[in-house]
């Protein structure tokens, strides 16, 4: 059947790949320097993404009590920054941080003029405090409240305004590189099989964090997308995927953190239903309140004890919060207040359980990118969910999607133009519609369910090097036995088929990942990295991070020193 | 859990205030729920001491003291 396919090519200066808020940011502000842009996403742009449903709240800035970027990043990496960040003892490049930090502001008065509402209800902005210092104190980082139930269409809208060529239902196969460097990729409509090979100087990988190597709770994720907030069904790791088969370098693999599970009322340890700085009551299951676990170590001790499941509750906040915690919802996930309701669960009084050791979970790495969110494949930038600056969230992603769309002609303006190797073309081609072809085959989603089971059975967030080994085994079988049998009976499913070989290759990279890092790195953190059989520090990996490419078809997994904060950053003084 | 707690989880015919608020708004307009919200939104604010930066700030405070307790009690 492929064969009855033609081929499109469509010539651009900067392909986006992901119709989030790196690909529509980075697309738009590329665009406003005369760029031309195509971007592709495998849904559309208008609901796609983590913040399909909507926001609440971004961030973080640094904010009250005048500090500097540098204040606030000593503070972020000091314990007061999204567990993924702190995981491995600062495993992200600070000067990353540092830039995200610094752009924060400018990307917020980008933003507006993009035309997406930034005001609270008020016209003014909603600023509220983020975290606390060890007495109590709130702190001096600072996010920001937004009614953002719509950004998606806002920013779909604004794109399409601006010329930029949206291909929807399009989904990426793999990157086109010559020498080293990126010329291009290739892509699937999603309704009608066309292959379409794009020839680029640049590209943008912003698609979102990868989940569905995990099992979700409740099975399966794609028919329940309304339940997730940091797992959309949507996030198959096609950015981290295509960027490791070109060489480019992943980290930080092997360490995850629980997703939030809203609908089911799972949350992560120490996840707080609301985002205004006051945290839940934890209670274990006989009703007796309880210090809420930092993590995976600390539920387990809690586990030890026969004392979980662990629930959480907010009715102890005053009205006005439950207010708050209204609005909240409705600019987040608009319909989960009536869900809530048919189910009769309110979420401002009722239990919910915290997520202890299972359920659905959320790669806390991503595509290794410097301070100018330049990936180590020349030509390829990311942000976001998908790079290593992960877990930052909405006010990351903004950053980077902004800060990529106004520096990403300067090297589109010196890049050579772009050669593509045909062959690579064909064989991208056949991998990708081979399922077309194929009857009496495997749906990718019952292979999805097998990869799911055995990350859950054999890694997890307590980890041993059996384990490890066995899952890797049974992995590499689900791979020959099935992968050359996964069929798509429509162009659909061609799209899962090809995500379930993304979901594959990065649970292998997983376990791999895991495999190498042969100590137990601690803290008050949800995404410790847990290894039973090595239950020590090793300090000769403080300040390293692996990191991970494919090579001539073989995984090559590098420890590597993190970079130091730029000395000219250190210096800063106001 | 024991017994008596069960019914924390669920309660028949719960109905959030704001939901219902927009819920209505939208079937008296015939308009989306996404428009009831944006015309309801600036009414329920107003109901909210949300401006009041200093007494959310005593809330946190509070909530975290609490917390430091806890921690200490736990680890006794």
């Amino acid at each position: 059947m492929s064969q009855k396919i033609a081929n499109k090519v469509v010539e651009t200066d900067v392909l986006v790949i992901g119709g989030g808020i790196v690909g529509c940011t980075a697309a738009w502000k590329a665009a406003e320097h005369g760029l031309n842009v195509a971007l592709i996403e495998k849904s559309k742009p208008e609901r796609s993404g983590k913040t399909g449903q909507g926001m609440d709240e971004i961030g973080i800035f640094p904010g009250r009590d005048g500090v500097t970027t540098l204040d606030a990043l000593n503070l972020y990496l000091g314990g007061r920054g999204p567990s993924s960040l702190r995981a491995a003892n600062r495993v992200l490049d600070p000067n990353v941080l540092y830039k995200i930090f610094d752009n924060a502001l400018w990307a917020l008065d980008e933003m507006e003029r993009m035309g997406i509402s930034m005001r609270y209800v008020d016209g003014e902005f909603g600023w509220m405090p983020y975290g606390s210092y060890p007495n109590g104190e709130p702190g001096p980082l600072i996010e920001l409240r937004v009614h953002w139930h719509n950004v998606k269409p806002e920013m779909a809208s604004a794109i399409r305004k601006n010329g930029i060529k949206v291909f929807e239902r399009t989904m990426v196969v793999d990157l086109l590189t010559n020498n080293g460097i990126v010329v291009g990729a290739t892509a699937v409509n999603t309704r009608t099989a066309e292959f379409i090979t794009f020839k680029a100087k640049a590209i943008v990988l912003g698609t979102g964090d990868f989940s569905r190597h995990y099992n979700p709770s409740p099975p399966p994720c794609w028919k329940y997308k309304m339940a997730y907030n940091n797992c959309p069904a949507s996030a198959a790791g096609d950015g981290h995927a295509v960027a490791f088969r070109a060489g480019a370098d992943i980290t930080r693999t092997e360490t995850m953190q629980p997703a939030i599970v809203r609908d089911e009322i799972l949350l992560q340890p120490g996840q707080f239903y609301l985002n205004d700085g006051i945290t839940a009551k934890t209670f274990n299951w006989k009703g007796e309140e309880i210090s809420r676990p930092e993590g995976p170590l600390e539920y387990l001790q809690y586990f030890n004890k026969g004392m979980v499941p662990l629930y959480q509750t907010l009715e102890h906040l005053p009205d006005d919060f439950q207010k708050r915690l209204e609005i909240h919802i409705m600019d987040e996930t608009p319909l989960r207040l009536k869900l809530h309701g048919d189910r009769g669960f309110n979420p401002g009084k009722h239990w919910y359980q915290v997520a202890g050791n299972r359920g659905s979970h959320v790669l806390s790495g991503g595509i290794v990118i410097d301070e100018y969110f330049q990936t180590t494949l020349k030509g390829v930038y990311a942000g976001g969910e998908c790079s290593e600056a992960c877990g930052i969230g909405a006010g990351g992603a903004l950053t980077a999607g902004m800060s990529i769309g106004e520096n990403i002609h300067r090297y589109v303006s010196t890049a050579p133009e772009p050669v593509i190797d045909k062959a690579m073309v064909e064989h991208q081609k056949r991998t990708a519609l081979a399922p077309l072809s194929v009857k009496d085959g495997t749906v990718p989603m019952e292979l999805e369910c097998s990869i799911r089971s055995i990350c859950e059975e054999f890694a997890g967030p307590i980890k041993t090097e059996g384990m490890l080994r066995e899952g890797l085994r049974r992995l590499s079988s689900l791979k020959r036995a099935f992968l050359p049998k996964l069929m798509a009976i429509n162009p659909h499913y061609l799209m899962r088929c090809m995500e379930v070989r993304n979901i594959l290759d990065l649970a292998e990279v997983h376990f791999k990942t895991a495999l190498e890092r042969k100590e137990t790195r601690s803290g008050s953190s949800k995404s410790q990295f847990i290894r039973l059989d090595y239950p020590e520090n090793d300090p000769s990996l403080d300040n390293k991070h692996f990191c991970v490419r494919m090579e001539n078809g073989k995984t090559m997994i590098v420890a590597k020193e993190v970079p130091e904060l730029n000395q000219e950053y250190a210096k800063e003084k106001n | 859990m024991p017994e008596s707690e069960l019914d924390k989880h669920y309660e028949e015919n719960y109905q959030s205030p704001l939901w219902n608020l927009v819920k209505n708004r939208a079937e008296q307009k015939d308009i989306s729920y996404y428009a009831a919200y944006r015309e309801v939104l600036p009414e329920y604010q107003k109901t909210i001491r949300y401006k009041d930066a200093e007494w959310v700030m005593e809330q946190i405070r509070k909530r975290n003291m609490e917390i430091i307790e806890q921690r200490k009690a736990n680890s006794k």
